[in-house]
């Protein structure tokens, strides 16, 4: 019975098959061709928004500059403050197809919190660079400007691969990763103290306050981080000055691991 | 980038312009095929080309040189006759006069120099006769000086003579006395006691009716309202829309399609298309309290940054504006350095000295109230406080502060905190110098081992010079480590003024080299408004320093700190 009331209608449908009525079948074929462009769109969105960036973060005159132009071109060249991103892809030396995008920002104070903005839902992974020869003079700075990196809420959602290059090291006085990261630890420990206890936002409710880093009783270390953190020690000059090549193995090798 | 500032040259502007499109120009093609790579690995020749507009502009600028002076012979006075130029004494006025213009003298008084005194021409006269033609210019100035002198003498004789008639005048007329003991009323009275309380006082012909009642239509005894001036101005808006209404009409189909390829296609934007937005956003900036000026500046410029962007698909220039208009607010509120006093007060406690916090603001902003929340606050935190009663004027100020004293501790008791008092009031009465008292207090509070001392200052206008002159004499002797600025979020365009004239002062009356401005500010009263948050932008961008707390309300829990995207939000709010 049942069978023979779907007949029917099979039988009606395989006559408006063989008999096409154009309006039916023009309208049938736009939908399909809608449907097929939206999930065209929505896969070459899901290619675009996968994150291929790695960011250079730092203060001023950190060697963001240097280090961006010496890793894409292998030479040395006179930087200034940057006053704008500048980004260009690069590829790792030993494998052809793995590449990344580098984006060096601008770390002056009133650019870097706008253009960190813009990039950081890009951000794969995040080179975080260091003057090791004036680290002692700016460590505030550095904490504070590695803690505003650090709470914000795109990054700790995405947890983008952090790496802390502590530059100029070809200098004599440059301090090594180890104190570097102690002197961090610590300072952003006091930190997260100081501006956890600021004065709520005025929508207190809906922001919810600045996010907690790490764990709260114990001090703070890196590897209460989400993120993978690593100290490498770098230097964008050289240790043979301009002629010679930049002495970043380390760097390379952890850009070649993310890529 | 080019900093105007240390060398004030006027084509420095105009330089970078042409030397940004001759190395855009030049280079185009690295540029836009092989991008940041093509920046990298390219070589820029570009020195020739830079040196030789920068001499370009250079000349452009030159100013013209200095007309050269003229040699004697081509002066006019090489050509006329010796014959004019002879002075002899008791020459006729005239031609003294023309001999004074040929030689370019400024000095007029033709008749001064009628009768050149008998005292000067004795030794004038060797030298007037002897060489006419080497007039030299030191002794026609010599000449001139004692004709100016002569003259001088002559007036003085004139007004020496001249008070003599008045005096004699003067004694025609009565003396009056004006000892008060002995006023004579009578004397004094000069009312004609006749005329006094009646009706015929006043001379008829004196007094007009119709000028002195004025409208004569009116109805006696009616109190009329006060006249509008509206109806001119709705006649000229009804003028000017008229004529727009049919330009629109005209444009309606042209305007359709432009709107249409202006969604798609991309658009560079140009100022004839921003300009309507811009000044929507302006009126809706200053609605919502922003300093007018500011709110001009502003919209500058962001119509300075966007000229010339190319604008993507299904943007329209409204949200491209709107956008660009919220970025830029949110840079101003977002502070270059953010002030964290917490973590400076440590910095302090380390160095085993007191971190001084000063609070300068106009009369009636709550400097008192604020300093209450902002010492609650500490003590939460575990620091002491020393209040500093530095306002020395207003009365009942520092009973205001002693109220809080005792109401702090109360609330945290010297057992709770290790049997140490965590407030004190350190106030010396009032009538007393204020700077004083703050080095009092800072020496007290560094003795007694006080983390924090908060000073309270009295409230000043901004133009009231001498307060200010104390203010800025406090600041600059007793170097606080921060000094706040308390403004409440009601003010409008006076935000721009109290602001600049506070730093002006505090800038002018500093002896250091970097004097000591505004450090932060402290917003308050912001439970008054709604979402009229202009205030907070306008005192931003003048001082460029970040707002440190926000006051909303008046226990001691009501202190907040800024949220730069939630005010931008509001204040964009439609």
């Amino acid at each position: 019975a049942m069978a023979g009331r779907l007949e029917p209608h099979l039988e009606a449908l395989r006559r408006e098959l063989r008999a096409p009525d154009p309006a039916v079948l023009s309208v049938l074929l736009a939908l399909l061709a809608v449907a097929v462009t939206l999930l065209i769109w929505r896969f070459v969105q899901g290619r675009r928004s996968s994150r291929k960036a790695v960011l250079l973060l730092g203060l001023c005159d950190a060697g963001k500059t240097l280090l961006f132009a010496r890793l894409l071109t292998g030479k040395y060249r006179d930087t200034q403050t940057s006053i704008t991103d500048s980004s260009a892809v690069y590829r790792v030396s030993n494998n052809k197809s793995a590449n990344v995008t580098l984006i060096d920002l601008p770390g002056h104070k009133s650019l870097r919190l706008q253009f960190l903005e813009r990039f950081k839902a890009a951000a794969r992974a995040i080179v975080f660079v260091v003057d090791s020869v004036a680290f002692q003079r700016e460590v505030k700075d550095v904490a504070e400007f590695l803690y505003q990196v650090l709470v914000d809420s795109t990054v700790l959602k995405n947890a983008p691969a952090l790496l802390i290059a502590c530059n100029k090291q070809d200098v004599t006085m440059a301090k090594s990763a180890k104190l570097i990261q102690q002197q961090l630890e610590k300072e952003l420990n006091t930190l997260r103290v100081t501006r956890s206890a600021a004065p709520t936002s005025l929508d207190g409710s809906a922001t919810g306050g600045p996010a907690q880093l790490g764990k709260k009783g114990k001090d703070f270390d890196f590897s209460q981080l989400p993120m993978k953190v690593e100290f490498v020690e770098c230097s964008a000059r050289g240790s043979k000055g301009e002629e010679g090549d930049a002495d970043f193995e380390d760097l390379e090798k952890w850009l070649a691991k993310i890529a | 980038v080019g900093f105007q500032k240390i060398l004030t040259l006027t084509y420095v502007d105009k330089l970078i312009d042409d030397v940004h499109k001759e190395f855009r120009d030049k280079y185009r093609n690295e540029f836009q095929q092989k991008g940041t790579l093509g920046l990298l690995n390219g070589t820029f020749d570009f020195k020739d080309d830079f040196m030789r507009l920068l001499r370009d502009a250079e000349e452009s600028s030159k100013v013209r040189a200095p007309t050269v002076m003229k040699t004697f012979e081509q002066s006019l006075k090489s050509q006329k006759t010796v014959k004019c130029m002879i002075e002899t004494r008791g020459e006729k006025p005239k031609e003294k006069v023309k001999n004074k213009k040929n030689k370019g003298s400024k000095k007029e008084g033709t008749e001064a120099v009628a009768a050149p005194g008998k005292a000067s021409a004795g030794d004038k006269q060797p030298s007037a006769a002897g060489d006419r033609e080497e007039l030299t210019k030191d002794e026609i100035l010599q000449k001139n000086r004692e004709e100016f002198f002569k003259r001088h003498m002559k007036a003085g004789e004139k007004s020496s003579k001249s008070p003599k008639p008045e005096a004699q005048k003067e004694k025609g007329k009565k003396p009056r006395v004006w000892d008060l003991g002995n006023s004579n009323a009578k004397v004094l009275d000069y009312s004609n006691s006749a005329t006094n309380g009646s009706a015929e006082a006043c001379p008829v012909e004196e007094f007009d009716p119709d000028t002195a009642l004025g409208d004569r239509n009116r109805e006696p005894g009616r109190l009329y309202d006060l006249e509008y001036e509206s109806d001119d101005e709705a006649e000229e808006e009804k003028v000017i829309q008229n004529p727009s209404k049919p330009s629109a009409k005209k444009g309606g189909l042209g305007g359709m399609f432009g709107m249409l390829k202006g969604l798609v296609g991309s658009k560079s934007l140009t100022r004839e298309d921003m300009d309507p937005v811009l000044e929507k956003m302006k009126d809706h900036l200053i609605a919502k309290n922003v300093a007018a000026e500011i709110a001009v500046q502003l919209c500058e410029s962001v119509a300075k940054k966007l000229e010339g962007k190319v604008m993507g698909t299904f943007t329209t220039v409204t949200s491209t504006v709107k956008q660009a208009l919220q970025e830029a607010l949110v840079q101003i509120l977002q502070p270059q350095r953010r002030v964290d006093v917490l973590r400076d007060v440590m910095d302090a406690q380390r160095h085993r000295r007191p971190y001084v916090v000063t609070f300068c603001g106009v009369n009636g902003v709550g400097k008192s109230t604020n300093l209450a929340k902002i010492s609650f606050w500490l003590i939460e935190n575990g620091f002491s406080v020393l209040i500093a009663a530095c306002d020395t004027f207003r009365a009942g100020a520092v009973e205001q502060l002693r109220t809080h004293t005792r109401r702090l501790n109360a609330l945290h008791p010297p057992e709770s905190h290790g049997g140490r008092t965590m407030v004190q009031l350190y106030e010396k009465g009032y009538g007393k110098d204020a700077a004083g008292i703050a080095m009092e207090a800072i020496s007290y509070a560094r003795n007694q081992g006080f983390d924090v001392v908060l000073v309270d200052t009295a409230g000043r206008m901004q133009d009231n010079a001498p307060l200010m002159t104390a203010l800025a004499k406090l600041i600059a002797v007793n170097a606080p480590d921060l000094v706040l600025f308390v403004g409440e979020a009601l003010v409008g365009n006076e935000a721009v003024d109290q602001l600049v004239k506070f730093n002006k002062a505090l800038a002018d009356h500093s002896m250091a080299q970097t004097p000591r401005l505004i450090d932060g500010i402290v917003l308050t009263k912001f439970d008054t408004i709604d979402d009229k948050v202009g205030a907070a932008i306008s005192m931003t961008y003048i001082t460029s320093k970040p707002i440190v707390f926000v006051g909303t309300g008046q226990t001691y829990c009501d202190l907040r700190s800024l949220n730069a995207k939630a005010v931008v939000a509001a204040l964009m709010k439609a």
